[in-house]
């Protein structure tokens, strides 16, 4: 072969090449340091870590092929060293017994508490991930970090000489991009071997390794083979896939302690406790005292133990995690989150063994996006490009008609406007203004062939004199902004529409809408209560819909003089009409927010999924483009990412005190 | 009582009902500490150790076997008033072991079927454990018992502490042992998860799923097991025979099977 | 009022099984109601009972819609709650006789099952079944106006 200078100065002075069928010499070489070398061997139907005696122990030409609650050995077509992904085995049965005596006590002849000191046999730890070499450094932070220590950890890490290997493929259950750990090395080893497909490219990380790494047959690596071990791991970190959405996970837990999830999770778990026995981080133990038959000598024993246990957090005076939902609220919730307040980092490094290993199949993955999913900007599909979408830029549209509502709500009908506000769709506002009033949003309650309908409650200065204006004169409107109706959502489903006051307004283009479409939905309601019959909006088209077949509406008023014979009572009492598989309902929702709260309420308790349900919100908005800060909510802006929201996106933000 | 000071060695019996004596063996297999617990114990019953019998009242009973037959019924009542704590032993004691499952079946066609004079046959339809008839003051698990647990017993009733006995899965000691989960790597079905741990995860040392002889822990999620073990493609009469094996008269493994009945194919 | 024949009970337990008072009752309850009430036909605009006359009777609203109305001085009658198909009124009549606290119009021609206050205490002493039965289900028609109630008087439409 001819060789050629390795690229890059650097780092071809620190890199050699080592042929597998020169892989012994490494393995002898540890050995021959008088270290107990541990490494990957298969045993059991896994690859296991333990005590590897010659290069032979090790799993040449073995791959694990894992997802949720399933690991398989298979053979590979090559027959390459580490083309395996990680197994059961976590390096802290090696720093962090499984069984450990921690004190004798004995009370014979005199009396007395022993502690034994730390001896441990020097180590070396052969196949060290990236996502495990952050194991180890999560265990330092718990274990040595604090004011108290954990002298035989201590002992034991300082024991182990550690032989990283840099991951050159991945399994199902991987997901150490999304933690930040992998799938490259940075640091931390003595030695890093990188399998390419001849054999390895080596590097020392300290004096110690270069030394062994010295008396090794290697030679420089070639550019192909330097460059095909940096391709490897690359590759790896391709097929992994996108990264979860992990950042901030640890802050979006904590607002999730009530969500429902953790109740079903808990239906599927057995609290086997596995997920924390393979984990490499969990650190939860009890002492158990093992005595003569007269208790005169005795032996104190520290075992690895799980929060899922029944007994875990009992006292005397009861148990403090007694349902199984709280204790596996209790794991996810310090793994991802309150570990970070401890420690300062998660307790998750990405690895996946809890995710192959449990034995139904629980992928904590998908629990955390369930449980905690991301309030990251939500990119929604756009219903047409809105028209002079910055502050100040306004385009003009002429008022064609003024009609008086109720006795304070006025719905205006703009003309002569800019196409595009024609194709906007039902849930979409535009920010309104005239010459020396500030600009205010109103929701488009109608989409005309030539025009919109703005319904207007003259509260403010801006909508009392838009609501004043004659027929003729012209008004400055940008939009059509934010979010719409996902009438999509309910095809095949019982639509429901509930309205409570002015809140009819936003709902009505998507009532036009949904009686347009009445053939893609099972059923379509609308709910509308108000405060007494006359706060009724567009009283017109509530009776035109009324006698309509495609459309059953019901109306009622919180209170009422004798000459009104319809209902009276607050419009959740409406919510007995629906007879049906509630399962089955997309609900849209807008009101005073107190109403859409006991709304919300009402339909999750029928039964309606809360991704089922839509709310529109509604907050002080002044430039309605995501700009200015003063619409935001719970992380979003109600201008851009709503008004329209699934009431899941919302969490327990919605219906929760001061955001 | 004649037996209480401090000096006195506690008056030990060992009782059997139906059962087959191999928790009574494991005392007996106690070799290296069993010269320790004669000379601290003074075992005045004991069916498999000797002939000689000692009536009441006594400070401990361990308890073999199940109730199956009519005279168990007095017999047990009577021994609990002489007995100043009764322990329960095995899985025939402490959920009715591998003869409860006539629990689910007709019990005069089991009857005749096996015995040619199934009328000289006096046995009860059920085989129920002992803490359905009396109060049980501890129990040992397991078919048979573990002698750590049984040592572990003692060895407390001697110092005066409560004895160290942990409800947790049996996937506990594997792991801490470090054997490979074979339902995850081979896809072998064991009852780990739902069972309670004692025998130091004793069949699977050895290759084999737990079969359950320890007995449901507490608040085990048998449902999701079994739902578990059907979704990985057991039919539902193979998952109601390892429900329904030494411990299945043990809820929630009694009701499980009984489920798994319904949809037994 | 017309007090309609009840010489077929089972036409009366379908119609009850069709409401929401009534289709969650035991079916010895609902026959129990059946042979004690009376099937009434109010017209619209009829008043059934009006306020602070004794109020006797219990009844289960089958069609229609009945208002309920209370006089405020210097704002007329104003009524506070329709009681729609399904559920109760005169619920208090389970209790004692008492005087009503507001005038009670059908809004429509509607149809209820009507039961005499003093028999229904009397049987429901003697039966515990029927008690038992009966109860709760009266208890949540009342729990759940109750709730309502409060949303009203939190007067979700405020500005």
């Amino acid at each position: 072969m001819i060789t050629s200078p390795a690229p890059g100065q650097t780092a071809a002075a620190r890199q050699w090449f080592l042929a597998r069928t020169d892989l012994a010499s490494l393995v002898d070489g540890i050995r021959a340091t008088g270290r107990r070398l541990i490494g990957p061997t298969v045993r059991e139907g896994a690859i296991v870590y333990d005590d590897i005696h010659s290069a032979a122990d090790l799993p040449a030409g073995w791959r694990d092929e894992q997802s949720a609650g399933r690991y398989r050995l298979e053979r590979r077509t090559d027959d390459r060293v580490f083309g395996y992904t990680v197994g059961p085995t976590s390096w802290k049965r090696f720093t962090f017994p499984a069984n450990l005596p921690i004190a004798t006590a004995h009370r014979t002849a005199t009396f007395g508490f022993d502690q034994p000191v730390p001896e441990v046999t020097p180590m070396a730890f052969l196949g060290v991930r990236a996502c495990e070499l952050a194991a180890l450094n999560v265990q330092d932070r718990v274990f040595l970090g604090g004011q108290f220590t954990d002298e035989d950890f201590r002992a034991r890490r300082a024991a182990a000489f550690i032989v990283s290997v840099q991951c050159t493929t991945s399994s199902s259950t991987c997901f150490c991009t999304s933690m930040g750990t992998g799938p490259e090395v940075h640091g931390g080893y003595d030695i890093l071997l990188t399998e390419i497909d001849e054999g390895f490219v080596v590097q020392a990380g300290s004096p110690e390794g270069a030394a062994i790494v010295a008396k090794l047959p290697t030679r420089k690596p070639t550019h192909a083979e330097a460059g095909a071990a940096v391709d490897n791991v690359e590759a790896v970190r391709t097929r992994i896939g996108e990264p979860m959405p992990i950042p901030g996970i640890d802050a979006r837990l904590k607002l999730q302690l009530d969500n429902p999830r953790w109740g079903q999770i808990a239906e599927r778990c057995v609290e086997c406790g596995n997920c924390t026995m393979v984990c490499p981080t969990c650190f939860c133990t009890s002492v158990i005292e093992k005595s003569d038959m007269d208790g005169k000598v005795a032996t104190t024993e520290r075992q690895w133990d799980s929060c899922f246990d029944v007994a875990f957090a009992k006292i005397a005076g009861g148990d403090f995690r007694a349902r199984p939902r709280d204790r596996y609220r209790q794991w996810l919730t310090h793994k991802f989150s309150t570990w970070m307040d401890q420690f300062g980092s998660m307790g998750c490094v990405g690895c996946g063994r809890c995710v192959a290993w449990c034995p139904v199949g629980i992928d904590v993955r998908e629990e955390l996006m369930i449980i905690a999913p991301p309030i990251a900007p939500v990119v929604r599909p756009v219903a047409v490009e809105p028209v002079a979408a910055s502050p100040g830029n306004f385009s003009v549209a002429r008022l064609a008609s003024v009609r008086s509502e109720t006795e304070d709500t006025t719905t205006l009908t703009l003309t002569d406007l800019d196409p595009a506000f024609l194709q906007g769709r039902p849930g979409q506002f535009v920010m309104v203004a005239l010459p020396a009033f500030p600009a205010v949003p109103i929701s488009i309650s109608r989409f005309r062939s030539n025009g919109i309908d703005l319904t207007i409650r003259a509260v403010g200065p801006t909508s009392t004199a838009l609501v004043n204006l004659h027929p003729g004169v012209k008004v400055g409107i940008r939009g059509p902004l934010g979010t719409f109706w996902p009438i999509e959502d309910a095809y095949g489903r019982h639509a429901v529409v509930v309205a409570g006051g002015v809140g009819l307004s936003p709902l009505h283009g998507l009532v036009d809408a949904l009686v347009a479409n009445r053939d893609r939905f099972e059923s379509i309601s609308l709910f509308y209560g108000t405060r007494t019959p006359e706060d009724q909006l567009f009283r017109d088209d509530l009776a035109a819909w009324s006698v309509s077949k495609a459309i059953d509406v019901a109306v009622t008023v919180d209170r009422a003089g004798p000459e009104w014979k319809g209902r009276v009572g607050v419009v959740t009492t409406l919510f007995d009409k629906m007879s049906w598989d509630c399962s089955k309902v997309t609900a849209f929702v807008v009101g005073p927010e107190r109403m859409m709260q006991a709304s919300v309420q009402g339909l999750l308790s029928k039964g309606v999924p809360s991704d089922r349900i839509l709310i529109s919100m509604e907050r002080h908005m002044e430039c309605g483009i995501g700009l200015c800060g003063h619409c935001q909510m719970a992380g979003r802006f109600v201008c851009k990412d709503g008004p329209v929201f699934r009431l899941h996106e919302l969490g327990d933000m919605f219906n929760r005190e001061g955001i | 009582m004649a037996t209480s000071g401090r000096t006195a060695r506690p008056r030990v019996a060992v009782a059997k009902f139906a059962s087959c004596d191999g928790c009574q063996l494991t005392i007996l297999d106690l070799e290296e500490e069993l010269l320790e617990i004669v000379t601290r114990f003074d075992i005045v019953e004991f069916p498999e150790a000797t002939s000689r019998r000692s009536p009441g009242p006594y400070d401990i009973v361990f308890v073999e076997g199940s109730i199956s037959a009519r005279e168990h019924l007095d017999a047990i009542k009577e021994l609990r008033k002489q007995a100043r704590t009764l322990v329960t032993i095995g899985a025939c004691a402490t959920a009715g072991g591998i003869q409860a499952m006539r629990n689910w079946a007709d019990h005069d066609a089991f009857r005749a079927s096996v015995y040619e004079h199934p009328e000289w046959i006096e046995s009860l339809a059920t085989s129920t454990p002992i803490s359905d008839h009396v109060k049980v003051d501890a129990e040992l698990r397991g078919c048979p018992i573990d002698p750590g647990q049984l040592k572990e017993l003692l060895t407390a009733v001697l110092v005066g502490r409560r004895p160290q006995i942990r409800d947790e899965a049996v996937c506990r000691e594997c792991k801490r042992k470090g054997l490979v989960c074979m339902v995850v790597a081979t896809g072998e079905a064991c009852m780990g998860p739902v069972t309670t741990s004692g025998c130091d995860a004793l069949c699977p040392t050895y290759g084999r799923g737990c079969f359950g002889c320890f007995g449901p822990r507490a608040n085990a999620n048998a449902k999701s097991w079994s739902t578990s073990l059907m979704k990985s493609g057991r039919p539902p009469d193979e998952v109601w025979r390892l429900f329904a094996g030494f411990t299945g008269y043990a809820e929630p493994f009694r009701s499980t099977i009984t489920e798994l009945g319904k949809v037994k194919s | 009022m017309h007090a309609g024949a009840m010489d077929d009970y089972a036409a009366v337990i379908a119609i009850l099984n069709h409401t929401w008072f009534g289709s969650e009752l035991a079916p010895e309850t609902q026959e129990r109601l059946a042979r004690l009430g009376t099937l009434q036909d109010f017209e619209a605009d009829e008043v059934i009972l009006q306020e602070g006359e004794d109020a006797t009777d219990m009844g289960i609203l089958l069609s229609g819609r009945l208002a309920l109305r209370t006089h405020v001085p210097g704002r007329g009658p104003v009524t506070i709650l329709s009681i729609e198909p399904g559920d109760i009124f005169g619920w208090s009549a389970v209790l004692d006789s008492t005087k009503t606290q507001s005038t009670v119009v059908a809004t429509q021609s509607s149809q209820a099952l009507v039961i005499d206050g003093t028999k229904l205490r009397a049987a429901l002493k003697e039966d515990h079944a029927l008690a038992a039965s009966l109860y709760p289900r009266v208890l949540q028609a009342v729990g759940r106006r109750l709730r309502a109630t409060r949303l009203q008087l939190l007067d979700l439409f405020a500005r």
